[in-house]
């Protein structure tokens, strides 16, 4: 009977099925569903699985020895999606893998469709966290501190994480993921951290600094200005940048 | 005063450090700074009183006809005691109601100009509001907006205020204030004014990451005519000056790892079209040399927005004539660097002008049928490059993945080809995808019906920054390779 493994959607929950997956079934078939979104079937055996570090570090180390580093990160960025199957194509691309004479070309075999499946979420994910390098906005809150709310499909906090920890080491600044209502947090001078299982004070949030208005309002009149009118083109404007980012991004609200 | 006049005691010693032929900065302390805001405040005077979001709309709106907003070409990880970083590929932060990119905070210093190009909203002899920023006001703007995640940094232009010397070192003083004082790492494009001194414009080059000077016009005619305080020498010789220094500094940065970069992300120009009579064909050659011999990253081509009449200047063709024209021009540009493609091969003295219903790609493969169909498990990289639909990245799939095993046509679809162009042009395992017949106009027709998707208003490509090119048909999911570069609009700039 095939077994399915369930797990929590997180990196280290996924991590963990896919640990024991291997342990126990990597020879046959095994499924991964993300515990609240499991279809029951017929014929197959479901287990909760038990997640922890360990096993979650094992396999990191597994994939990246055996299929490389970019294997892994591309892994790592599919893994991190919305699509609920993600850790069944990551399960079979692993077995694939070992059909190859080097397994750290296997992103390369396209026609593999389990492959094609990682290679496109783990490009929707970078697309998206890289959508949001580039248009997430900070408010200067009371107190000084940065804060910014995004509501990404996928969970890009870590892979944005570096980008702005280099890019403004000296301040403090906050990002809020709404939609998994997560903190990624920075401390001037430090690492960035995630925060899970907090509340935002949505009041707090608001009260902004003096100044942010009169930023705000420059920062509008230029967006406005920069636009050569005889070429208008709203419906480029949206195919770059579409509808669902505006309602976060200061020159549209 | 400003600091640079010889008399005053400060100008003393800024020429003397100036004559120096090995300074990299000249230090301007906090004093400086204040005998230049003494000194703006003057110039502002003439136009009263003014405040910076009046500054701002003025200075902005002058310099939005500039098409290089790109904050490509340079890579550099912030050092941890200011603020700032840069990401080879570009970040745009926003797009305007045009649709184009905004990545730079997009500025001229002043719009005061004692020129009279006949083509320019500034000129000296168009009644316009005049406004000047103060160093200070420049940095502070570029600051607060990066801070919020508003720009990837400046873009920094200028009209002609008093004599060239002076411009420049206006903007250098605002340069160096920004580096050293606001301790900036982001991304600073700066303009090199033509006829200033090239010790002002060494200096300047230190502090930017890219430098343009504008060619304006494609030809030394056109520029006599629209552009007369400007000529081509004067305008090729700071260009030629920044690609020796870059080079010299290439060398000095191998020996002496901790010598200051001179314009890392190189230079780039632009030129306007359609407001003279070259044509694509001329256009193309010119761009071909500049990249050739001059070794610039990028030339922009602006479509002419007529924004003066003068009987000089041409009656505008509609706007989407010329946007398409541009275009076109985009394409080519994008064959030029990234294809292998010489311009002698697109287009000759008998065909001087783009087709307006095929890219060039797809013309070039037209006229060349007896290369074709090449057989996409056998064919070298540069050849699968030549073909209509296949990209760099698909290419690069294709010949990676046929390591692998032999390649069908479904497998070519999840590379990212865009088959309905390719299918006349290329055999999987010796079999074309449906019977085609290999002639010139049956292939047309059938290309013509599927309908290339010229980005809507043709304005592709200014708009979107990119230094790699895609493919088509991972739109939906938009498309990125590990270095994060979002090609997505590559399939814009350029339909394979
Ligand atoms: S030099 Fe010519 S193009 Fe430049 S601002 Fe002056 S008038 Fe305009």
């Amino acid at each position: 009977m095939k077994q399915i493994y369930i797990c929590h959607d997180t990196i280290t929950g996924l991590y963990s099925a896919l640990y024991d997956a291997w342990k126990e079934n990597r020879n046959g078939e095994a499924g991964i569903e993300l515990r609240g979104k499991t279809q029951q079937q017929l014929f197959c055996e479901y287990r909760e699985v038990a997640e922890c570090e360990t096993k979650a570090l094992a396999i990191e180390r597994l994939i990246k020895r055996y299929m490389g580093y970019n294997t892994y990160w591309d892994v790592y960025h599919a893994l991190l999606s919305d699509d609920p199957v993600k850790g069944e194509a990551v399960f079979h691309m692993m077995q694939e893998a070992r059909n190859l004479q080097d397994s750290t070309k296997i992103m390369d075999h396209l026609s593999d469709a389990n492959v094609a499946k990682v290679f496109e979420l783990s490009r929707r994910v970078s697309n998206e966290a890289h959508v949001y390098e580039e248009f997430i906005r900070f408010r200067e809150l009371e107190n000084r501190v940065l804060f910014s709310e995004i509501s990404p499909k996928s969970q890009v906090l870590t892979c944005i994480g570096d980008h702005f920890a280099d890019r403004f080491p000296l301040e403090n600044w906050i990002i809020y993921d709404r939609t998994h209502h997560v903190f990624l947090v920075h401390h001037a001078g430090k690492q960035w951290k995630l925060v899970w299982g907090e509340k935002l004070d949505e009041q707090a949030a608001l009260k902004t600094s003096e100044s942010q208005k009169e930023y705000e309002r420059l920062w509008k009149g230029f967006f406005e200005s920069v636009s050569i009118k005889e070429r208008e083109n709203p419906g480029l404007q949206r195919s770059h940048l579409p509808l669902r980012y505006r309602n976060q991004m200061t020159e549209f609200l | 005063m400003p600091f640079s006049d010889e008399n005053s005691g400060y100008g003393i010693f800024f020429w003397k450090q100036l004559k120096k032929p090995n300074v990299c900065a000249i230090i301007l302390t906090e004093q400086t700074f204040a005998l230049w805001k003494g000194w703006c405040i003057d110039v502002e005077k003439i136009h009263k009183e003014m405040t910076l979001y009046e500054k701002l709309e003025i200075l902005s709106d002058a310099a939005k006809y500039d098409v290089a907003c790109t904050s490509s070409g340079v890579e550099r990880r912030g050092d941890g005691t200011g603020m700032g970083n840069c990401s080879r590929a570009g970040i745009c932060h926003s797009f305007s109601a045009d649709g184009r990119c905004i990545s730079l905070l997009k500025i001229l210093f002043t719009n005061e100009c004692i020129y009279d190009c006949k083509y320019c909203v500034n000129r000296s002899s168009n009644d316009v509001r005049r406004a000047s920023f103060t160093p200070d006001e420049v940095c502070t703007l570029t600051m607060e907006f990066y801070r919020r995640n508003y720009i990837e940094g400046l873009f920094l232009s200028s009209g002609i205020l008093e004599s060239p010397d002076r411009t420049m070192e206006l903007l250098y003083a605002t340069l160096y204030k920004l580096r050293h004082v606001c301790r900036f790492q982001g991304y600073i494009h700066v303009k090199a004014i033509p006829g200033a001194d090239q010790r002002l414009i060494r200096l300047t080059g230190f502090l930017a990451d890219r430098m343009s000077v504008n060619m304006e016009l494609p030809t030394a005619e056109s520029l006599r005519l629209l552009a007369p305080h400007k000529s081509r020498k004067n305008i090729l010789a700071p260009m030629r000056f920044v690609q020796e220094k870059a080079k010299e500094n290439r060398q000095e940065v191998a020996l002496y790892r901790n010598m200051p970069r001179f314009v890392p992300a190189g230079q780039s120009t632009q030129m306007i079209i359609g407001a003279t009579p070259e044509t694509d064909y001329q256009i193309l050659n010119v761009a071909e040399a500049l990249y050739k011999k001059f070794e610039l990253k990028r030339v922009f081509y602006s479509a002419f927005v007529p924004v003066n009449t003068d009987i000089s200047l041409p009656v505008p063709a509609g706007q989407g004539a010329s946007l398409l024209r541009e275009h076109r021009l985009y394409q080519a540009d994008w064959l030029l660097r990234f294809y292998h493609f010489e311009a002698d091969e697109l287009l000759d003295e008998v065909n001087p002008n783009f087709n307006v219903y095929l890219d060039p790609k797809c013309c070039w493969a037209l006229r060349h049928l007896e290369m074709f169909p090449v057989e996409v498990n056998r064919a070298d990289y540069r050849m699968l490059l030549r073909v209509p639909g296949i990209g760099c990245k698909s290419a690069l799939r294709i010949v990676k993945a046929r390591r692998l095993g032999n390649l069908k046509f479904e497998d070519l679809k999840k590379m990212g080809v865009v088959l309905k162009r390719a299918l006349y042009f290329v055999t999987c395992g010796g079999r074309m995808l449906y019977p085609v017949r290999m002639d010139e106009d049956y292939i047309t027709r059938n290309l013509l019906n599927t309908a290339e998707r010229v980005p809507e208003g043709a304005d592709g490509m200014t708009y979107r920054q990119l230094t790699l090119f895609d493919d088509l048909s991972w739109k939906e999911t938009g498309s990125t390779t590990k270095g994060k570069a979002r090609g997505k609009n590559e399939a814009d700039i350029y339909l394979p």
